[in-house]
């Protein structure tokens, strides 16, 4: 076996290897979800209890609140809900993982270390899988460090917020975007081409925000909402609800499903051609 | 490898490839870029899946037994991609450790064999420095084959030498290499059989030595004294007479005996006999296949 002492390199294992190269990328992401919940947690005492902003808010239409998730504004959970967690967030979360996903496989098929790296007496899906496990490590790690500055910060700008909701909302977040990485990397590992899965997976999660946030406005698209996986993660509204282990379940499912994909996609193709 | 066969769509690929590998050789797989070379390498490395046809290594088949058969083999690609910013001793680790454990002690040493500095990152290194980060992690572990991509391309001449030995060693320790180039040289010097690919086709497969044995010697020599006409004419293995005045060409075939001799009969002013080398027998080659074709 490897002597530890003799090589000062800590790279071991393809799941190692995939996190290190990212560990720059995870503390810029995670820094900017510290800035982004504390830039708006620093904001709240201004709208907190002022009874001007919530009249204000009382007189838009009912339509851009239902779709811009700013009810009850003045409270903690609603004033998360809008500034945090109904777009921003889950859009950097998931823009972190289909970057990531969309080149685990992908990217070394087109950077050409591919070669090298199957070379090795590794099977295909124990890359696929480890690779996947870093990406799953690290965008829960970040946004877990989302949850961590609001319960951290949150008491200090009287922002109250009950420990469920925010955990809940912070998971179906971090679920979100793991389902999209994941859907990255079976598209990456199906075509060998990064371009081409985060297109895909873009248009996709588009779709799947306008569909869950139109639906709560557009009465024909809410028999199909449950197609959303923004709609099982945010649209059911975790911030008031709590964890919904049936919606969670379902996001879970669906990035199962794609990590299947992925192990069979990659494990059937001509590689890095 | 029995009649592996491997299209692709925007064209190129190799047909109806059949090899005999033997245990403890050095093979060189000659032809042009482009002929399939590559194709052919990645396809023994399971990289690539073969259209028809079956790819055994070391007894194992390279679908089915993929990862025990990459196990036992040591792979340098010709396009040579790597982590570019790991250092190459995070990269050897990293690799030791998906090998299943050839010991550190063994990677510095390979290292120091071809002088290689292992704590900076691979992206500041020079073409030759990744070459040998790629050949360490080929050569760590021993494995029991060696499959080379164009080993020595990039590399200054010294350090090929370096190659070339540490392929013989390998061979000699009853390893087994297979070897591509489009560098004839490179292979006549360390193989032990040569195999022709031209076109996705092998087109011949040949001992070195017999190469050799088969060669003409091409004789030149000149003369006091214009020839007379019909001099060395009907020796036994010549093939191309020339006499101009007083100046002769010919290429002989088999024992120079015959010729010496009838050289001795007149007054040689100038003599030069050399072996073609295999550059030029193989671009024979060639001719006579494109004649064919």
């Amino acid at each position: 076996m490897l002597r530890r002492e003799a090589g000062s390199a800590h790279l071991h294992s393809v799941f190692e290897r995939t996190l290190d190269e990212e560990r720059r990328a995870l503390l810029g992401w995670s820094l900017g979800m510290v800035a982004l919940a504390g830039t708006m947690l620093a904001l709240y005492p201004t709208v907190h209890g002022n009874a001007q902003i919530s009249k204000l808010l009382d007189s838009y239409p009912q339509a851009f609140k239902s779709f811009f998730g700013v009810a009850d504004y003045t409270t903690g959970p609603g004033y998360l809900r809008a500034e945090v967690f109904s777009f921003m967030a889950p859009l950097l979360l998931a823009i972190l993982a289909v970057l990531w996903g969309s080149d685990l496989t992908a990217g070394e098929e087109e950077r050409g270390t591919i070669d090298v790296l199957m070379a090795n007496p590794v099977s295909r899906r124990r890359v696929v899988a480890e690779k996947w496990a870093a990406l799953a490590t690290g965008v829960l790690v970040v946004a877990a460090s989302l949850g961590v500055v609001i319960a951290a910060v949150g008491p200090a700008v009287s922002l109250q917020v009950g420990w469920e909701a925010l955990w809940a909302t912070v998971v179906a977040s971090g679920l979100l975007a793991l389902l999209l990485g994941s859907l990255a990397l079976a598209l990456g590992a199906a075509t060998g081409r990064r371009g081409m899965a985060r297109g895909i997976t873009a248009i996709v999660a588009v779709a799947a925000y306008l569909l869950s946030s139109l639906a709560a406005l557009v009465s024909w698209l809410r028999p199909v909402r449950w197609l959303s996986p923004w709609y099982h993660a945010l649209g059911v509204d975790p911030l008031t609800t709590g964890f919904s282990l049936f919606h969670l379940a379902v996001l879970v499912l669906v990035v199962a499903a794609c990590v299947g994909a992925a192990l069979v996609a990659f494990d059937r193709r001509d590689l890095g051609t | 490898m029995a009649n592996v066969s491997k299209r692709y769509r925007g064209g190129g690929g190799v047909e109806g490839v059949t090899l005999d590998i033997w245990p403890g050789e050095v093979f060189g797989f000659l032809g042009p870029n482009g002929a399939g070379k590559t194709t052919t390498i990645r396809l023994l490395l399971d990289l690539i899946r073969p259209d028809r046809g079956t790819i055994t290594l070391v007894g194992l088949d390279s679908r089915r037994d993929s990862v025990a058969a990459r196990r036992r083999i040591g792979y340098l690609p010709g396009e040579l991609a790597l982590y570019d910013r790991m250092t190459p001793r995070e990269l050897l680790t990293h690799f030791a450790y998906l090998r299943g454990g050839p010991p550190w002690s063994e990677i510095d040493r390979l290292a120091a064999q071809f002088t290689l500095e292992l704590d900076r990152p691979i992206r500041e290194l020079s073409k030759g420095n990744r070459q040998k980060v790629g050949l360490v992690q080929a050569l760590m572990g021993r494995p029991e084959v060696l499959v080379l991509d164009e080993p020595t391309s990039g590399l200054d001449p010294i350090v090929q030498h370096q190659v070339h030995r540490a392929i013989r060693d390998a061979a000699d320790g009853g390893r087994t290499v297979f070897l591509s180039s489009h560098v004839l040289s490179e292979v006549a010097q360390v193989a032990d059989r040569v195999g022709l690919i031209r076109d996705g086709r092998v087109i011949a497969v040949e001992r070195v030595q017999d190469l050799r044995g088969r060669a003409a010697h091409v004789v030149d020599a000149r003369f006091a004294a214009p020839l007379p006409p019909g001099a060395f004419a009907g020796l036994p293995g010549v093939e191309g007479r020339q006499v101009a005045g007083d100046t002769l060409h010919l290429e002989v075939t088999g024992a120079l005996a015959p010729v010496v001799g009838e050289l001795a009969r007149f007054d040689v002013v100038d003599l030069t006999v050399r072996e073609p080398d295999l550059e030029e027998l193989f671009l024979a080659f060639y001719e006579s296949a494109d004649a064919a074709a």
